[in-house]
C-alpha cells in the first residue's frame, strides 16, 4: 500500500499561518489598538475621498463621453470662475488618481468585462453610440474613418470609468458605513473590521454593473444588464488584481529599467501595487500615490491625526503615515475578500473542501510573499 | 582698537573660567556667543573705518616688548587680513552656536574654542614676525585638546598627529623668520616688506623653502597634509568647521603674507615649481577625494584641493590673482564650513557618514531635505557653479594665473572639474534614491524614522548660503578690502609677470588685468570694474 502524506502536510505553505488565519476568520495584519484606529481611521477618509473620486468618474463616463478634450472633466458639471482659481490653486482632489487606477484595471484586465468590452455585441452598441455622437463632426469622422480602433478604445476606457465609479460608490459607502459602527462601538477589533467588510462585499456581490450613455436622447447600453455583469467578480476581482497587486511601476525615487528586464514582461508578474508599495517615496513630486495620501489628509478623523502627531515628525511626514497605514487596510480589505471568494465556506469539515480553500489560499499566499505582509507585522 | 579683537575673547574666556559654580551649556554659548560677536561688530566697525585707498597697515598698535630680541606687539590691519579676521569670527560664532549643549567639560571647551578664535586673530593682526609666531603656535595648543578629547574614537591618534606636523609646521616657520632676520642683519621682526632685499638669492630660496614647507603642512599641501583627514575626521563637527573655514588659512595667509610678500626674488624664482606643485596638490586632493567613502574624508580631501588654487595664484603673482589668494580663502573659508556643518547635521540624524549606506537623505517627508538642498548648493558653490562665491574665486584664480602658467593653471582647471565628479558622486550617494541609512537586510524592518532637523540646526549652514550667494553675485563686497593691498604686493613683480606674460602682446601691461581697482588709482590702462574686461584680453592673438 502506498504511504500518501496528509493533505494539510503536503501543501504546507511558507505563509501557512496567514492562511490559517485566513481560515479561521482573521486578518492578515495583527489586531491591536493601534491598527484598529489607523485601519478605520484610513478608511474614513478614505471613504470621503472614495465619494468624490467615484462621482467625479461616473461624471466624466456619462457626460464626457467621447469628449477628446476634455479640459473641464474633474469640474462635474460646474464650472464657475471661484472654482476654476480653485482647481489653478490646487485647492482640490486629485481625481488623476482615480484616473491612474483606471487605468491600471484597463491595462491590466480581467474578468469578465475584459471578454465583455472584446466581444462583437459591444462593438455594435459602441460603434452606433460613435456613430451617433460625431454625426456632425467632420475631422472627427475622418479620424474614425483612418483609425476605426481609436474610439472604441476610448469607449472602452469610458466604460472602466463607469465601472470603477460604480464599485467605489459600494466600497466609499461601505467605508464610511464602518467608520459609524467603529464610532458606535460595533466595531473593535480587526477581525471585526475584515468581517464587515467582507459582508459588505457580499451583500454587494451581484449587484448588476452596467454602463448607458444617453446621447441626443437616445440610451445606448454599452454594458447592458443583459450582459451579467457583476459587482464582486468582473469589477471587485479585477481592481484587487490591478490595483492591490499588480500596479504600475511609477515613476519614483526607485528606477526601473524595462530594458534591462528589471519590469518583468509577464503583467501576472508584476508586484506594483497597493500591497507592495513602498511608503518611503511618498511625498516625492511625480509619484501618483501621493496624489492620494494628499486627498486623504484631508479627511483624517481626529483620533487618527493626533496618533499621527504623537508619533515621530508629527504631522511633518504625515503623508508617509498614512501611506503606511493605508496599506494595513488594504491588507484588512483583501482579507476580506479572499475571506469573500473562498470556493467553500471557512469552517468546512470536508476533507476536499479544506484542501480546494487552503489550495486557493496557497495561490494567493504565493504572491504575497515579496510583499509587505512582513513589514505590517511588526 | 585691534588689540579689542584679540581680548575680546580672552576676556569672555576669563568669565567662563571665573563663572561661579557650574557652567551649563547655554550659558557658555551665550557668554562666549556676545564675545563673538562684539568681536564681529568691532570688526564690522573697523571695516566701516578702513581706508581702502591705503595698502599698508592701518590702526597700527605698537608696543615694545621683549627689545633685545626684536619682538614688539606691533598690530595691523590691511585687506589681507580684514576678511579673514571676519571669517574668523562669523565661524567661531558658528561652532559656538552649533556646539552639542550635552559635551562634558563644558567649561574647558568653550574656552577652548574662544582662545583659537583669540589666536587666530592675534596670528591676522601680528605685523611682527616673532608676534605672528606666538599665535601661530598659541592656537595648536587648544585645536590639539579640542579634538583629543571631544574627538571621535581615533581622537588620540588624529590629534596627536595633528600636533607633530604643525609643530615641524612651528619650527620651519620660526627658523625661516629667524633666519631671515639675522642673516639680514636686523634687529627687529617688525613686519617691513624690505626685510629681505639685500639677501643673495641661494639664502632667500632657502628661507622660502622653508616657510613654504612650515606652511604647506598647515594648509595643507600634498605630501603633507596627511594629518588633515584624520583630524577632521576625528574631531567634532564645529571644530572642523573652524578647522577648515579658518585655521587653514593661516597656512595660505603665511604663504602670502610672509613668502610672497618678504621674498619676492626668492618667490619669482620657484614660482614655477610652486605653480606645479599647487597642480600636484590639486590632482591629489580631487582624485583622494573621489576614492573616500566617508563624507568628512572626502570634504576634507577637497579641501586639500581647493587650498592649492591659492598657491597657483600666489605663484602667479598678478594683481588679480593675489585678490584670489583673498577670494579663494573666504570663499574655501564659507563653502567647506557649510560643507562640513552639513555632513555634522547628516551624522548627528543617521549616525553615519558611510557613503556607501546612506542613500535618498532628500527624501521630502523622512530624509532631510532641507539639509540635503543646502548641501547640493554647497557642492555647487565649491565645484565653482556661477552665481555662487566658488565660481568667483576660481574664475579669479585661474583667470590671473592662465597667462603666466598656462598649463598649471589648466591642470587645475582639471581639478576643479573633478570637485564635480566627487560631490555629484557624494550628492547622488547619499541624496538621491530610496531613503536609507544601513545596509539593506533580509529580516523585515520598519521604514526609517530619522529625527527632523530643527531651524536651530538649519539656521547656520542658512547664514552660510546666504553669504556664498550673496558674494557670489556681489564679489566686489568682498574684493574691496584688497584691491591696493594686492596691488602692493604685486609691485615687486611687475618685471616678472611681464615677463612671463604669454598669448598676450606686451604692449597691454599685464597689470592691467586688474578686475576690481580703480582705474584712475593707478593703472594707464581704463579697466571696466567688472568681469567684462578680462574677456576682451583672453581673445586677443
Amino acid at each position: 500500500m502506498t504511504k500518501t502524506l496528509s493533505l494539510a502536510k503536503a501543501n504546507s505553505h511558507p505563509l501557512e499561518p496567514f492562511i490559517q488565519k485566513l481560515l479561521s476568520a482573521e486578518a492578515l495584519l495583527p489586531d491591536s489598538e493601534n491598527n484598529v484606529i489607523e485601519v478605520v481611521g484610513i478608511l474614513k477618509s478614505y471613504g470621503v475621498v472614495l465619494d468624490a473620486y467615484s462621482k467625479n468618474l461616473i461624471y466624466i463616463a456619462d457626460h464626457q463621453f467621447l469628449v477628446l478634450f476634455p479640459f473641464f472633466k474633474y469640474f462635474n458639471g460646474k464650472v464657475t470662475l471661484p472654482q476654476l482659481l480653485r482647481h489653478w490653486w490646487h485647492d482640490r482632489i486629485n481625481f488623476e488618481y482615480a484616473e491612474y487606477c483606471m487605468k491600471t484595471m484597463l491595462w491590466h484586465g480581467g474578468g469578465k468585462m475584459d471578454e465583455y468590452l472584446d466581444s462583437d455585441d459591444f462593438l455594435q452598441q459602441c460603434q452606433a453610440a460613435v456613430a451617433a455622437k460625431i454625426k456632425t463632426n467632420l475631422p472627427i469622422r475622418a479620424l474614425n474613418g483612418l483609425f476605426p480602433d481609436f474610439l472604441p478604445e476610448q469607449v472602452r476606457q469610458l466604460a472602466y470609468y463607469s465601472a470603477l465609479g460604480q464599485f467605489w460608490r459600494v466600497m466609499s459607502d461601505l467605508f464610511i458605513d464602518l467608520s459609524d459602527a467603529y464610532d458606535a462601538g460595533k466595531v473593535q477589533t480587526i477581525p471585526e473590521v475584515v468581517a464587515f467588510v467582507k459582508a459588505g462585499l457580499v451583500a454587494a456581490a451581484a449587484n448588476p454593473i452596467t454602463y448607458a450613455v444617453e446621447i441626443n436622447g437616445t440610451s445606448y447600453e454599452l454594458l447592458p444588464k443583459s450582459a451579467g455583469l457583476t459587482f464582486l467578480m468582473d469589477v471587485a476581482v479585477p481592481y484587487v488584481e490591478a490595483v492591490f497587486f499588480r500596479g504600475t511601476p511609477f515613476l519614483g525615487t526607485v528606477s526601473y529599467n524595462a530594458q534591462a528586464n528589471q519590469i518583468s514582461a509577464d503583467q501576472g508578474r508584476f508586484e506594483y501595487g497597493a500591497l507592495y508599495a513602498d511608503p518611503l517615496p511618498i511625498g516625492g513630486a511625480g509619484i501618483p500615490p501621493t496624489l492620494l495620501m494628499q486627498d486623504m489628509r484631508h479627511y483624517l478623523p481626529d483620533y487618527l491625526t493626533a496618533f499621527y502627531q504623537s508619533s515621530g515628525r508629527g504631522l511633518d511626514d504625515v503623508r508617509v503615515k498614512i501611506c503606511q497605514s493605508f496599506q494595513k487596510s488594504m491588507f484588512c480589505v483583501t482579507s476580506a475578500s479572499l475571506q469573500g471568494l473562498l470556493p467553500h465556506p471557512a469552517d468546512t469539515q470536508d476533507p476536499r473542501e479544506r484542501a480546494a480553500n487552503h489550495a486557493f489560499l496557497s495561490g494567493w499566499m504565493d504572491r504575497l510573499a515579496t510583499s509587505r505582509l512582513d513589514i505590517v507585522q511588526l | 582698537m585691534l588689540s579689542a579683537l584679540i581680548l575680546i575673547p580672552l576676556v569672555a574666556a576669563l568669565v567662563l573660567i571665573l563663572w561661579p559654580g557650574k557652567l551649563e551649556a547655554q550659558t557658555a554659548k551665550v557668554v562666549s556667543g556676545i564675545g563673538l560677536a562684539l568681536s564681529l561688530a568691532l570688526i564690522g566697525f573697523l571695516a566701516t573705518q578702513f581706508e581702502l585707498a591705503t595698502p599698508g597697515f592701518q590702526f597700527e598698535e605698537l608696543l615694545p616688548w621683549v627689545e633685545p630680541l626684536g619682538l614688539s606687539y606691533r598690530l595691523g590691519l590691511d585687506g589681507l587680513s580684514l576678511p579673514l579676521l571676519a571669517v574668523n569670527s562669523l565661524l567661531s560664532l558658528v561652532a559656538i552656536y552649533i556646539s552639542e549643549p550635552t559635551l562634558h567639560r563644558t567649561r574647558l571647551y568653550y574656552v577652548l574654542l574662544l582662545v583659537i578664535n583669540s589666536a587666530v586673530a592675534g596670528a591676522f593682526l601680528a605685523a611682527n614676525l616673532l608676534l605672528f609666531f606666538i599665535f601661530y603656535e598659541l592656537e595648536l595648543i587648544p585645536l590639539y585638546l579640542l579634538i583629543a578629547i571631544w574627538g571621535g574614537s581615533r581622537r588620540g591618534y588624529a590629534a596627536t598627529k595633528f600636533l607633530i606636523y604643525t609643530a615641524l609646521s612651528g619650527v620651519l616657520i620660526l627658523g625661516a623668520f629667524l633666519g631671515l632676520v639675522w642673516l639680514s642683519g636686523n634687529t627687529s621682526f617688525d613686519y617691513d616688506s624690505g626685510l629681505a632685499a639685500a639677501l643673495p638669492l641661494a639664502q632667500q630660496i632657502s628661507l622660502l623653502v622653508a616657510l613654504l614647507i612650515g606652511f604647506g603642512i598647515k594648509v595643507p599641501l600634498f605630501p603633507f597634509h596627511t594629518w588633515l583627514p584624520d583630524a577632521h575626521v576625528e574631531a567634532s563637527t564645529p571644530v572642523s568647521v573652524l578647522l577648515a573655514g579658518v585655521l587653514l588659512k593661516l597656512g595660505t595667509y603665511g604663504v602670502v603674507r610672509f613668502g610672497l610678500g618678504l621674498l619676492p626674488d626668492a618667490w619669482m624664482a620657484l614660482a614655477p615649481w610652486m605653480a606645479t606643485w599647487a597642480v600636484i596638490s590639486v590632482l591629489y586632493g580631487s582624485l583622494a577625494a573621489i576614492a573616500q567613502t566617508d563624507m568628512k574624508k572626502m570634504v576634507a580631501y577637497s579641501s586639500i584641493g581647493h587650498m592649492g588654487y591659492v598657491l597657483l595664484a600666489a605663484a602667479a603673482s598678478t594683481p588679480v590673482s593675489i585678490v584670489a589668494t583673498v577670494f579663494q580663502m573666504i570663499s574655501h573659508g564659507l563653502i567647506s564650513a557649510l560643507l562640513f556643518l552639513l555632513v555634522g547635521v547628516v551624522y548627528k540624524a543617521t549616525g553615519t557618514r558611510d557613503m556607501t549606506v546612506l542613500r535618498g537623505l532628500l527624501n521630502p517627508e523622512r530624509g532631510l531635505p532641507f539639509v540635503g538642498s543646502m548641501m547640493i548648493l554647497g557642492v555647487m558653490a565649491s565645484a565653482g557653479i556661477p552665481g555662487m562665491v566658488g565660481f568667483i574665486s576660481e574664475f579669479l584664480v585661474f583667470r590671473g594665473s592662465f597667462l603666466i602658467f598656462p598649463v598649471q593653471t589648466l591642470l587645475c582647471m582639471v581639478g576643479s572639474g573633478l570637485t564635480a565628479v566627487y560631490f555629484l558622486l557624494l550628492v547622488n550617494r547619499v541624496f538621491f534614491g530610496r531613503l536609507a541609512i544601513a545596509p539593506p537586510t533580509v529580516a523585515p524592518q520598519l521604514d526609517i524614522e530619522l529625527p527632523s532637523v530643527t531651524w536651530r540646526d538649519r539656521a547656520p549652514a542658512l547664514g552660510l548660503a546666504v553669504l556664498i550667494i550673496a558674494f557670489g553675485l556681489q564679489p566686489n563686497w568682498l574684493a574691496r578690502w584688497s584691491e591696493n593691498i594686492t596691488l602692493a604686493l604685486h609691485q615687486p613683480y611687475q618685471g616678472f609677470v611681464q615677463a612671463r606674460t604669454q598669448f598676450a602682446p606686451t604692449a597691454v601691461p599685464a597689470v592691467a588685468d586688474t578686475l576690481f581697482v580703480d582705474p584712475a588709482l593707478t593703472l594707464p590702462t581704463p579697466v571696466l570694474p567688472v568681469f567684462a574686461a578680462p574677456s576682451v584680453e583672453i581673445s586677443l592673438p
